[in-house]
């Protein structure tokens, strides 16, 4: 799945530390799902379109 | 250089996991050390003999109650993976060996050594699984 978290991130001049302490996870799982390695549970893709006052589709969006 | 901040799941773990190996040890040492000594028979031996197992039990026990109590569900789905590879080499490789013994082609495994075995192919399949995600 391909993300906007990179720019919405840059937006805010969040680091990838910053956003993780927010949602209560890991830099490395924010990385992970940033670089599409692993795609959120829909209550972790909830909790990210809160953290950036937005939502799930326009985060998200199916790649295929 | 800045302190890496454990994750609040990972100190309850630690510490119940280096309880229940120190009670490995205790127990461990009392029934090889009771047992030539007392010579207990009926339920008592296979209580002594039994008990060393049960801190490993509990290691399981401390293990499935971290991934109750971790709240990032990628270092859960990270660590489930691991502990697959783990179960998978481990039956492999003891379904292996145990056909070798049956020819008489290597000597025999106790079965105490099958939870160290898993717990070293769990630990090298987590440094594993861990290196995509660098």
């Amino acid at each position: 799945m391909k993300n906007e978290l990179r720019v919405l991130r840059a937006q805010r001049n969040w680091s990838q530390a910053d956003l993780a302490e927010r949602l209560g996870i890991s830099r490395q799982s924010v990385n992970a799902i940033e670089t599409g390695k692993y795609d959120p549970s829909l209550p972790l893709a909830f909790k990210l379109a809160r953290v950036f006052d937005t939502t799930i589709e326009s985060i998200f969006s199916d790649q295929s | 250089m800045p302190q890496k901040k454990l994750p609040p799941a990972i100190r309850p773990y630690i510490l119940r996991f280096f309880s229940a190996m120190t009670l490995y040890v205790v127990f461990l040492v009392g029934a090889v050390w009771a047992f030539p000594r007392y010579h207990p028979t009926g339920p008592l031996a296979y209580l002594l003999a039994i008990l060393p197992a049960l801190p490993i039990m509990a290691v399981i026990g401390v293990v499935a109650l971290y991934m109750t109590e971790e709240q990032d569900e990628f270092q859960r789905a990270l660590l489930v993976r691991a502990l697959l590879w783990g179960i998978g080499l481990t039956l492999a490789a003891t379904t292996a060996w145990g056909f070798l013994e049956v020819f008489s082609l290597a000597p025999h495994l106790d079965l105490y050594l099958v939870f160290p075995l898993f717990c070293v192919l769990a630990g090298a399949a987590n440094g594993i699984v861990r290196l995509n995600y660098k």
